[in-house]
């Protein structure tokens, strides 16, 4: 996906990760799968840069489609659906 | 598909070590790994209730005297305290936390009621081998 799609996407929900340091994100992103069904959208925001690699990697690795980053000002947004 | 299983024997109770090792069980019990950690020697010290929760009662394994440096640097980046990172994984996923023995003994802990409330069991060496040998991972810190 593009940056102009990902900023349109509809979230079903969004993980405010960004007071954490590495691994914190990825618990949270672990935590709130489970609140989500198939297909659904969740959107993780950190401010870890290792997070960038990470929670796509775990993403793909637990069969979640990573749909892209988006760079803010000082903190950045993942996108992935849920499997 | 069969989870993939760690096994950890956690020998060092200094507050470097238990900070590196509580963050890779996190890991990978975000990953729905099966976790078993084996809490040996120094590290069976770190568990006991009156010891676990106060890192003025945990030394540094690496450059000492850097410890308050090292601990003011995990308070600024927000990091949790490695207890946590314990408690979160077993919420997480399966994870069992055994005190051997003889380590527990060493430090006055006898009972399981000794250690903190997320140590499962007191057990052997045998059943630290036993884990090893069925684990995909095992690691020793």
């Amino acid at each position: 996906m593009d940056q102009e799609e990902l900023k349109n996407l509809k979230v079903d929900k969004t993980v405010d990760a960004r007071a954490t340091a590495c691994p914190g994100p990825l618990l949270a992103a672990k935590k709130a799968v489970r609140e989500l069904d198939s297909a659904q959208i969740m959107e993780i925001l950190s401010s870890d840069a290792a997070t960038k690699r990470d929670v796509p990697k775990w993403a793909q690795k637990k069969g979640h489609e990573y749909l892209g980053t988006v760079e803010e000002s000082g903190y950045f947004k993942i996108y992935m659906k849920i499997k | 598909m069969e989870n993939k299983k760690m096994t950890i024997a956690l020998f060092s109770g200094s507050i470097d070590k238990l900070t590196g090792a509580s963050i890779i069980l996190a890991g990978a019990a975000a990953d729905d790994m099966d976790i078993e950690v084996y809490v040996l020697m120094q590290g069976a010290r770190a568990f006991l209730k009156d010891v676990a929760g106060d890192p003025e009662k945990l030394g540094m394994a690496e450059n000492p005297e850097l410890k308050e440096e090292f601990l003011a640097s995990l308070e600024r980046l927000k990091v949790m305290p490695w207890l946590d990172f314990f408690r979160e994984a077993k919420e997480l996923a399966d994870v069992k936390i055994y005190v051997c023995g003889l380590a527990g003994k060493i430090w006055g802990g006898e009972e399981v009621s000794d250690f903190v409330d997320l140590v499962d069991d007191i057990v052997g060496i045998g059943e630290c081998i036993t884990s090893m040998e069925e684990s995909d991972i095992h690691l020793f810190i």
